[in-house]
């Protein structure tokens, strides 16, 4: 058997046509890590027995596969009764995966903040909510914009774990093609050609936003 | 299914997870380390080509190189078996990453490092091997640390293209009795307890080589 363009030319349209769930399970799923992960950072700033306890979560989080997690969360809440679909158990397996890698790049970018700024908002009597909100947030993010975005890339390269769990996003939909005609090199191999033109367009805008935010002196 | 039949069922798979590993490991060092130096070294169209080949390999998605090389070799002529395709594959995608610290690390270093051996009459290579790579490469020892985890982490998207490793047995056991619950936390627990002290030991080298920073930190 040859590697037949022309037939690997006639799924671009069937598997480009999945982009946009593979563009929306991507979104949620940056949403939901960034969401978390900010949550889990402030649960371990606060000390205490939560704070040890989130610590250790993060720490199992980095160092377990997220295809684990995936069949994890897929197998075992059915089991409990929690029936979610592929679809949204993959999205918060996603999402459940980058927060430990995102409260990592939270804490960085808060480390990086001066005390001095938490004390004059205390000082200026701006309730703690507020604080963190208004003005540690914001600064955070200047802080982290080009590790967070390094990560939203991480994420939308690691969509293709759904097709696992049999959600049509683009490698799923080359799955299909592949099992309909016997022929598996085509649909995937041009899969992973529009994953990397996708990773690439998204790492360089990640780059320009950077530059606009941090100047041209931008590492 | 008693808890110790479930761990010595993924314990089978070990040897294949481990051996992954460490194949992935002879394709990700040398690659990591010519493509990090040649971006280094290199200007121009050379390295516009040596650019192209790490972000092929690092910027697309793992899970779908590793499909289209086990697919596609094949269509070439090319037929390998699945563990070398698997080593190749997640090894030059690690490498791609690892090149990149190589590179960092090398453009980090003081530009009197360089100068002061030219001034000595040393050759571009000896300047190379004696002076830039021995610090660069203690300098980023902690992120290959982590990189080394990434890898053992991807090495359960083998069990995908038909190698016996940990998590394809997990998969295998609760086919064969359906009870997720222990099987898949078993799983979970298993790629922690071998990630786990890799990740320790990353951070004492992390203290270790850099004292200082760490210094700063904790004040």
């Amino acid at each position: 058997m040859q590697f037949d363009v022309a037939f690997a030319l006639s799924t671009v349209p069937t598997i480009l046509g999945a982009i946009g769930m593979t563009l929306l399970v991507a979104a949620v799923s940056c949403v939901g890590a960034s969401a978390i992960g900010f949550g889990l950072e402030l649960i371990r700033r606060s000390g205490g027995l939560g704070g040890l306890f989130v610590r250790f979560l993060i720490d199992f989080i980095r160092a377990t596969p997220v295809l684990v997690w995936l069949y994890c969360l897929y197998f075992i809440l059915p089991f409990y009764g929690i029936r979610l679909g592929a679809l949204a158990t993959g999205m918060i397996g996603l999402s459940l995966y980058y927060s430990g890698y995102l409260a990592e790049v939270f804490k960085a970018g808060i480390d990086a903040i001066p005390n001095g700024q938490a004390e004059a908002a205390r000082a200026l009597g701006i309730g703690r909510m507020d604080i963190t909100i208004f003005v540690i947030a914001p600064q955070m993010l200047r802080n982290i914009a080009a590790p967070m975005g390094n990560y939203f890339v991480s994420i939308l390269k690691a969509t293709p774990y759904l097709a696992v769990l049999a959600v049509p996003e683009m490698l799923g939909r080359a799955f299909d093609i592949a099992s309909e005609t016997y022929r598996y090199a085509e649909p995937l191999t041009v899969a992973g050609l529009i994953f990397l033109g996708l990773a690439l367009l998204i790492s360089h805008a990640i780059k320009r936003l950077e530059i606009r935010l941090l100047g041209p002196t931008a590492r | 299914m008693s808890m110790l039949e479930i761990w010595l069922g993924i314990l089978q798979g070990f040897r294949v997870t481990a051996l992954v590993t460490l194949y992935g490991l002879v394709f990700a060092i040398p690659f990591g380390l010519i493509f990090g130096v040649a971006q280094y070294l290199t200007t121009g169209p050379a390295r516009f080509v040596v650019t192209s080949v790490i972000e092929f390999w690092r910027s697309s998605a793992v899970i779908i190189l590793l499909f289209v090389f086990y697919y596609a070799l094949p269509l070439a002529g090319l037929a390998l078996s699945a563990m070398t395709v698997s080593a190749m594959v997640l090894g030059l995608n690690i490498g791609g990453y690892a090149s990149q610290a190589v590179r960092a690390g090398l453009q980090a270093l003081d530009r009197g490092q360089k100068e002061a051996g030219h001034a000595l009459g040393l050759s571009r290579a000896t300047i190379l091997l004696r002076i830039e790579l021995p610090q660069a490469l203690v300098a980023m020892s902690p992120t290959f640390i982590n990189q080394l985890i990434q890898l053992v982490k991807a090495t359960s998207l083998v069990s995908l293209v038909t190698l016996t490793d940990m998590t394809f047995r997990a998969k295998e056991i609760s086919q064969i009795e359906y009870d997720p619950v222990p099987i898949y936390s078993s799983l979970l627990l298993a790629y922690f307890i071998v990630c786990y002290p890799v990740a320790l030991f990353g951070r004492w080298v992390e203290r270790r080589i850099n004292p200082a920073r760490e210094a700063r930190r904790a004040v």
